[in-house]
């Protein structure tokens, strides 16, 4: 299974008012080519994408928030697993891009021991699962978006061949984040200084 | 921390309008903390770790949520990571409380070596984040710089931090 038939599969399956926040690793450029459109944060650095995404779910409680998560950054600061759970948000999907593997630079912890689906089941969220085709990703999918949460999927993905490009005016660092606030101000259910 | 500034501290971040307090509980400001567990203004959220805390209250902040962090400064060092992310890349407007450890006045009793190595690296180590702080030590000025901190944290939309200490904290 590929990151990237997923994440096409995922895009249209989301509306226009659903955040989507994603890892630095190549769910960025990839986020961005199949909806480059909408309130996307893109390209948070090791650790930071799931609890940043647990915020928004504080800020936008009727909306859904997606994770677009890699193992890797996980791995960096798994006690978010404990956070999520115990906040509970009825509202975030959170999707882990298991591609067993540092970029080109060898094998993660997920090649060996570790299962981040079972972690999420003993931090405490309950609806957590791995998932290996296509058709069981669309089918979780389908199903996390549609019902009460917190989710918890993990993908298991074949490493990406080689790096995606993406215009980095809109996946990285401020101008990415005056993007991002630009649509969060449009956001109907918006509640802060406009 | 004694009730009177606790008090002094829950009111003015109600008149503020932040009603988000995250925190991973720590022993000078567990009364406080304790308290906007208890009042139905906050939504009180305990993390299991000062990183994901700090990119949580940066998701709810860029969100329109105002957010208060409550911290040691064992925290912001456990948090440096997450904190050099959401301000200096991102602009997060986060309110950060924090007690001072190690500021003179600090009797609770924690081995002199941890304080002075708090004492010694606190405030260098905002100064390399860019994040603007001040020291908060004297009930008679505390509900003002509380305000104060509270605009500069939206106007700077940056991470701002309020070390607590003197007879605010003990």
């Amino acid at each position: 299974m590929k990151r990237y038939d997923c994440l096409k599969l995922l895009a249209p399956m989301v509306d226009e008012h659903t955040f989507a926040v994603t890892s630095l690793s190549t769910n960025a450029p990839f986020w961005f080519n199949v909806r480059p459109e909408g309130p996307n944060f893109f390209a948070l650095n090791m650790g930071l994408c799931l609890p940043f995404a647990l915020g928004l779910t504080a800020a936008f409680p009727k909306r859904k928030v997606i994770s677009i998560d890699s193992d890797g950054s996980l791995m960096n600061d798994a006690s978010s697993l404990i956070t999520v759970a115990d906040v509970n948000p009825p509202n975030l999907v959170a999707f882990v891009f298991d591609n067993s593997s540092y970029a080109f630079m060898g094998s993660t912890f997920t090649a060996r021991r570790t299962d981040l689906a079972k972690m999420a089941q003993g931090a405490g969220i309950a609806k957590s699962g791995t998932v290996k085709t296509l058709e069981e990703f669309s089918a979780a999918a389908k199903e996390a978006i549609e019902s009460i949460g917190p989710h918890f999927i993990v993908a298991k993905v074949e490493p990406d061949a080689g790096r995606v490009s993406a215009d980095r005016s809109r996946t990285s660092g401020r101008p990415m984040r005056e993007w991002f606030m630009d649509a969060v101000r449009r956001h109907p259910d918006y509640q802060g200084r406009r | 921390m004694d009730q009177q500034s606790v008090q002094v501290i829950i009111e003015t971040l109600k008149e503020e309008g932040v009603d988000l307090a995250v925190t991973l509980p720590e022993e000078p400001t567990f009364s406080l903390t304790e308290a906007m567990r208890e009042d139905p203004f906050f939504q009180a959220v305990t993390v299991a770790g000062e990183g994901n805390g700090l990119a949580f209250c940066a998701g709810a902040a860029l969100g329109g949520r105002r957010v208060v962090f409550v911290t040691g400064v064992a925290g912001l060092l456990v948090g440096t990571w997450a904190l050099s992310q959401m301000g200096m890349v991102y602009g997060a407007p986060i309110l950060i409380l924090a007690s001072y450890r190690g500021d003179f006045g600090d009797h609770s009793g924690i081995p002199g070596s941890q304080l002075l190595m708090f004492k010694q690296v606190a405030e260098p180590l905002l100064g390399a984040l860019r994040v603007p702080y001040r020291v908060v030590n004297q009930k008679a000025t505390m509900k003002r710089m509380i305000q104060e901190g509270s605009f500069a944290c939206q106007d700077y939309s940056h991470p701002v931090a309020l070390l607590l200490s003197g007879e605010v904290l003990w």
